[in-house]
């Protein structure tokens, strides 16, 4: 499975996508800015394009022919993604740290970038990959109807999230304080955040390699 | 030894079946794969892959089982298939980076005589490769990975003469010592008389006969006759056709009596292959 990830690293993924999360994640540092944006931004530009790399340099068949067993290619493949949205988290949340050192005395009408905004992130992305990946490898070639309904999954959690921080007034006490008491829950839903994200990947993956296994290439 | 065993292998597609298909291939030789488009030749080929799933049947290559030990066969075996395209924008050399570690028995050294042999620049990139060069390229590499199969899925397909004449020797050479053996499926006939061992014949997902080259096209007659005489022997050719001197058609050899006294000759595999199609036309 190692030599599927490095060569989706050295083959697969141009480059651009690796230096894309510094970019993507520099919009943090817009103050006040709905950050939830700048996660989607993995699944409106990142996703399509890779999976459409995919599709034009013919990956499927190539990697196909090698000796790899089906399970693993799903697996790769599901590592990478999940390798490349964890990059986008980390560097948005450096950038997010920036940002909150900056503009110490700004109001946040959207979540604020803390450790529990990140965690409904974790959440977001791992919706994403749970309706992304099984759906996508039905067919192991068409995307767009799953990444229709993954991006809208994630959207909808993330809208109906942002509203009820806006909208209800202990949820917006929990993601928006910074009393020890707030802080101390924000890390816990990190910690839930990672550990749904976990799971749900992990879901993911086992859900397309049942799938991909009846495909016929 | 058998480099290659296929018995009955079944596959069903709304459209499309394979139908029994059982055939072998003795190790150190050349097997020609023929067909028409649409036959069944890349969905036996595919099924000896283990790439799509057979409804039965049974694959095994050098003895070993195919659907137990695909791992470990599919580092024996090397695939190069004419026309597919695979990250074209690619240096070779990235391309044989990645390659390689997929490969336990790789040999750098067998890779760069391979390399010379065929003259492969490894800073060009594969869409800069024509196509014959393409194939040679993956022949390089499933030798350098040490398969002792190579299965080629029409390999010399939108090549030139002179590029397809300089594969087939290449082929020849491959097998000359005995210990690879080469499944070469193609629909240009010409190629397979010039250097297969073997023809396995497919026709509408069903396997119409295999065997040694010469026998095989010996087991049939082209039949010339007046118009005259064609009802005479009509139910007993596979196809026929009328020209303006009478009729040609195909019969199975057995079945031919010197007594009918028609001109009759052994058939080119071209022309075998034209008169099954047309039986099949015959009934739709």
């Amino acid at each position: 499975m190692y030599n599927l990830v490095l060569k989706d690293v050295r083959l697969a993924v141009p480059p651009f996508f690796f230096i894309l999360p510094f970019l993507i994640g520099a919009l943090m540092l817009i103050p006040g800015w709905i950050y939830f944006i700048v996660l989607l931004y993995f699944c409106w530009i990142t996703i399509p394009n890779l999976f459409n790399q995919f599709k034009a340099q013919n990956d499927l068949m190539f990697t196909s022919v090698l000796p790899v067993a089906k399970r693993d290619m799903v697996k790769a493949r599901v590592a990478v993604i999940v390798g490349l949205e964890l990059l986008h988290i980390v560097i948005a949340a450096i950038f997010g740290s920036i940002s909150m050192v900056l503009y110490p005395d700004v109001t946040y009408y959207f979540f604020p970038p803390n450790m529990g905004f990140w965690g409904l992130n974790l959440v977001m992305l791992a919706i994403f990959n749970l309706i992304f990946i099984p759906m996508f490898y039905k067919t192991a070639y068409k995307f767009g109807w799953a990444l229709f309904a993954a991006v809208t999954a994630a959207m909808l959690f993330a809208g109906i999230a942002q509203w009820l921080g806006i909208q209800s007034p202990v949820v917006n006490d929990l993601f928006y304080g910074t009393g020890t008491q707030q802080v101390t829950l924000q890390a816990f839903i990190l910690i839930a955040g990672i550990m749904i994200f976990a799971a749900l990947s992990i879901m993911a993956s086992r859900l397309a390699v049942k799938r991909f296994l009846r495909v016929e290439l | 030894m058998l480099a290659l065993d296929i018995r009955n292998v079944n596959k069903s597609y709304p459209n499309f079946q394979l139908k029994n298909v059982s055939f072998q291939l003795e190790k150190g030789y050349i097997m020609g794969f023929i067909g028409a488009n649409g036959a069944g030749k890349t969905t036996t080929i595919k099924s000896i892959l283990n790439m799509t799933r057979m409804d039965s049947g049974e694959i095994h290559v050098f003895g070993k089982n195919m659907a137990n030990h695909e791992f470990e066969l599919k580092q024996e075996i090397g695939y190069a298939m004419g026309g597919a395209e695979f990250y074209t924008r690619c240096k070779v050399k990235a391309l044989t980076d990645v390659i390689k570690k997929f490969y336990a028995h790789w040999d750098d050294e067998t890779y760069r005589i391979y390399l010379r042999k065929f003259k492969l620049d490894e800073n060009k990139r594969i869409a800069e490769l024509s196509t014959g060069m393409k194939v040679k390229y993956s022949i390089a590499i499933a030798l350098s990975h040490g398969a002792k199969l190579l299965i080629l899925d029409e390999p010399t397909s939108g090549l030139d003469p002179v590029a397809r004449d300089e594969l087939l020797d290449i082929f020849q050479g491959l097998v000359a010592d005995g210990e690879i053996s080469i499944l070469f499926s193609t629909h240009i006939t010409s190629d397979l008389e010039k250097c297969a061992d073997f023809i396995t014949f497919i026709e509408d997902g069903q396997i119409v006969r295999s065997g040694e080259k010469e026998e095989f096209k010996e087991s049939y007659l082209l039949l010339n006759g007046a118009a005259t005489q064609l009802n005479q022997v009509k139910d007993r050719l596979i196809s026929y056709k009328m020209n303006s001197f009478g009729f040609t058609g195909l019969i199975l050899a057995g079945d031919y009596e010197h007594s009918w006294n028609m001109k009759a000759a052994t058939p080119s595999l071209e022309e075998i292959m034209v008169y099954f199609a047309k039986k099949e036309d015959a009934y739709v």
